[in-house]
């Protein structure tokens, strides 16, 4: 039960490597699907790899169109991505763009390439004409959380945390604690990325990216299959969510991040720093893991992340670790760098609404040094579904974690 | 929520490593720049050619080669200043170290010139030939990373980027982390490096000063600005939880008294927008929200760099929020500093101490159509309060109040 002033989830949006919308990510999540295929937006012959899970029929490119002001506005692929899940986010939670309820809105981002795709082209064209100089203005991560912010009206703070693969689940630790304060009622919280060449030359440089589609732990995995798209939530105080007229989708209960200082690159071996951003979302107190029923893991299918990971959950949950089932979304959509908080945490609001976890598609034995219950092969129906940790780790050792728990009706 | 004092200061900009050079800088009211490497023809035959560069060997009594070697130019700022930020905190080596230490950085650009030179590895050698040491350097964060190595710092880590505005907001993150018991200390601040493709970019927006009687000049709220002047460095502020820094006897050099951000949905992602209304009564009720009269502040340290649309937008805001009520002085420090490189950070701190800055020099005549009077170089003694101000195109908006903790 949630108490007035706890955090609630009101709205989700999404644009997946599936396509557009929450709906028709669920079901090819259900379904065990894969969107990690052939990557057709750049050459990819040039590259050790040449598959990513790309987000259909939006092409690349500055489109030019018309903002509220009535001038015309450029935006990127990736702000694209942004504007559409979040329409879809303000729809569920009943938030018209440009309403009041706007105006006193903050919006918390996270993106680690912004527009690079439209902005590499002007390096990667032989012979750099100066009027192309246009093209860098999207790069900039805070892009989409800008385009965004004019796009629905946000009047109140607007922040976009560019903390790579953590970015998007620490836009919940900066909307929480901004909510929690009373600085803003209402957040919209999310993160957006798009494929480009930089990134996908950088993660291939260290024999990061699996030539197949990503195998989050299993034995034989070799690295993580890049993806792009967008998540986005709309966070409240049950209070305000109630007077609105809103019915909550999850409860926001915690947030945690933390650093490994560790590597660069490579995360902590024993897990140490994501384990702590867990404990910390968790509210750092004793059995509080007790209440989690399934984890949406980082899970990118590299060697040493998932074994650190499986480290981490193994000392969080104790015993409990062959019991509480786990979850890979990565497996199906790829990895979204810094929008995959975000969707990620779409995904753990769905299972807990539905009480059923997607499985990790892919085959092969599971990695015997994570002893972790891995969901496989159909839906997972949970028996007991009351609260789940999405987690995301990232370059610099930078960790984050959000405790996410089922809404059942407000407490007297 | 717990009170969060200001203990430490490091920073390193285009007059030197440390406060000195900095306010010696300010002093004299004029910037130090350099000539931006036009060799590899990114530059069109107009565009401004000068930026605040740090000088040469700055960092190296700070940074041993052997640490520098694996870090981009931002990276290696970012470790120099928290660094000196640590000693300026009364810290001994190894001591920040924790899982209650955490790192709160901005940054508008993130480090271009790796991001740039790893592009043409792609372009010119191929994909195969991209180095991941550039690779892991081009990811925003990494300089937040690397401070946390350096430090052992395995707190919260955040990275913000929000253009003009990332130093300032990465700081009220920081005061956050602290102010909700995420954290008891915190090296928070901005970092920015000056490559030649980001000055290019600039100056092909207009953005940048340009050339007026023979030298680029940033004409903050000036009739005839151009732009602002680029500039690279990096400031790092030591945040602590007040009851800890006063326990183990910290120098306390400022109370953040007040956290105010905002949005401007007016602007579009490059350009500042013209809603200075809405800011202003944004700005003016979060103050109220959190106890701070607007009679009770003694100056502004405005982020005003001289950008055409920024400084209207800043002044009118100013404006805006205090209403009826006379303005305190103004100061502009990125006349000096210029932008990016959190050099204004710094002298926002300074400036709690008092002022004998002569920014006047660079000024020109004052745009009438923002009706504001910058500070004009009379030396002022300690202020109780100073309200620091940070507008970003793209419409973020982020205010500081620090106040006297003596």
């Amino acid at each position: 039960m949630a108490t007035l002033t706890q955090l609630v989830i009101t709205g989700l949006g999404v644009v997946s490597p599936f396509g557009a919308g929450v709906e028709v990510l669920w079901e090819a999540l259900l379904a065990g699907e894969t969107a990690i295929r052939t990557l057709s937006l750049f050459d990819t012959g040039v590259h050790r790899t040449s598959i990513a899970a790309q987000v259909p029929g939006v092409r690349a490119g500055l489109i030019r169109r018309s903002s509220k002001g009535g001038h015309l506005d450029r935006v990127t692929r990736t702000d694209q991505f942004a504007l559409t899940a979040a329409r879809e986010a303000m729809g569920t939670a009943k938030l018209l763009p440009g309403s009041s309820e706007m105006a006193r809105a903050g919006l918390f981002f996270g993106s680690s390439t912004g527009g690079m795709l439209e902005a590499e082209s002007i390096v990667m064209a032989a012979g750099l004409g100066h009027g192309k100089y246009s093209h860098v203005g999207g790069q900039a991560e805070c892009a989409p959380a800008n385009a965004l912010a004019r796009e629905v009206g946000i009047g109140g703070p607007a922040e976009t945390i560019a903390s790579a693969c953590s970015a998007s689940t620490m836009a919940f630790e900066a909307a929480f604690m901004s909510l929690t304060s009373g600085e803003v009622s209402l957040a919209l919280v999310g993160g957006s990325d798009g494929l480009c060449e930089l990134t996908y030359a950088g993660f291939n440089s260290l024999r990061a990216v699996d030539s197949c589609p990503a195998r989050p732990f299993r034995q034989d995995r070799e690295g993580l299959s890049i993806g792009e798209g967008s998540g986005v939530l709309v966070i409240e105080s049950l209070e305000h969510a109630l007077d609105r007229g809103v019915e909550p989708l999850a409860v926001l209960a915690g947030t945690g991040t933390s650093c490994d200082a560790h590597h660069m690159t490579a995360p902590h071996p024993e897990g140490r720093g994501a384990w702590r951003a867990m404990t910390q979302a968790l509210g750092a107190q004793v059995g509080a893991s007790s209440t989690v029923d399934f984890v949406n893991t980082h899970g990118t299918g590299t060697p040493h992340n998932d074994l650190s990971e499986g480290r981490a959950l193994k000392r969080l949950l104790g015993d409990r670790l062959a019991q509480v089932p786990v979850t890979a979304t990565k497996g199906s959509v790829g990895h979204l760098l810094g929008a995959c908080g975000a969707l990620e945490a779409v995904v753990t609001v769905l299972c807990l609404q539905h009480r059923r976890l997607p499985p990790v598609p892919g085959a092969g034995p599971l990695d015997p040094e994570v002893e972790i219950d891995l969901c496989l092969g159909q839906p997972r129906e949970l028996t007991s579904c009351r609260s789940a940790l999405s987690v995301n780790l990232a370059f610099g050792g930078a960790n984050a974690a959000i405790h996410l728990g089922r809404y059942e009706g407000k407490s007297e | 929520m717990r009170p969060v004092v200001v203990t430490g200061l490091g920073t390193l900009s285009s007059p030197g490593a440390g406060e000195e050079c900095l306010a010696a800088a300010l002093r004299n009211g004029v910037p130090i720049t350099g000539e931006v490497d036009r060799s590899e023809g990114l530059h069109g035959p107009h565009f401004a050619r000068t930026a605040c560069l740090l000088p040469r060997d700055v960092m190296d009594p700070w940074l041993s080669t052997r640490q520098a070697r694996r870090m981009s130019p931002a990276s290696r700022m970012a470790v120099v200043a928290a660094a000196m930020a640590v000693k300026d905190a009364g810290m001994e080596e190894g001591s920040f170290a924790g899982d209650e230490a955490a790192v709160a950085l901005g940054t508008a650009f993130g480090s271009t010139s790796f991001t740039y030179k790893l592009l043409k590895q792609i372009r010119d050698e191929g994909a195969l030939a991209v180095s991941p040491f550039l690779f892991m350097e081009t990811v925003a964060n990494a300089h937040a990373g690397q401070v946390a190595l350096a430090h052992s710092a395995t707190g919260a880590n955040f990275t913000i980027s929000q253009r003009e505005a990332s130093g300032l907001l990465a700081l009220c993150r920081g005061a956050d982390l602290v102010r909700h018991g995420r954290s008891s200390r915190v090296l928070a601040g901005a970092v920015d490096e000056v490559s030649p493709i980001q000055h290019a970019a600039l100056a092909a927006y207009r953005a940048l000063a340009r050339d007026a009687m023979g030298v680029e000049r940033a004409q903050v709220f000036g009739a005839n600005r151009s732009g602002f002047l680029v500039a690279e460095g990096a400031t790092i502020w030591m945040l602590e939880d007040e009851q800890a820094a006063r326990g183990r006897g910290a120098p306390l050099r400022a109370r953040i008294a007040a956290i105010v951000r905002a949005n401007d949905c007016t602007a579009e992602a490059t350009d500042w927008g013209v809603g200075h209304q809405h800011l202003g009564s944004q700005l003016r009720a979060g103050l109220a929200r959190q106890g701070i009269d607007l009679d009770s502040i003694d100056r502004v340290v405005s982020g005003a760099s001289g950008a055409l649309r920024g400084d209207r937008l800043e002044g009118l805001t100013l404006i805006s929020a205090f209403g009826a009520k006379a303005l305190p002085p103004i100061l502009c420090p990125k006349a000096v500093t210029g932008e990016y490189g959190g050099g204004f950070l710094a002298a926002a701190l300074m400036a709690l101490d008092g002022v004998d800055w002569r920014l006047a020099r660079t000024l020109g005549e004052v745009d009438p159509n923002i009706d504001l009077r910058p500070h004009g170089g009379e030396s002022m003694g300690p202020a109780q309060r100073v309200l620091v101000t940070s507008l970003a195109t793209g419409g973020a908006g982020c205010w500081l109040v620090l106040e006297r903790s003596d």
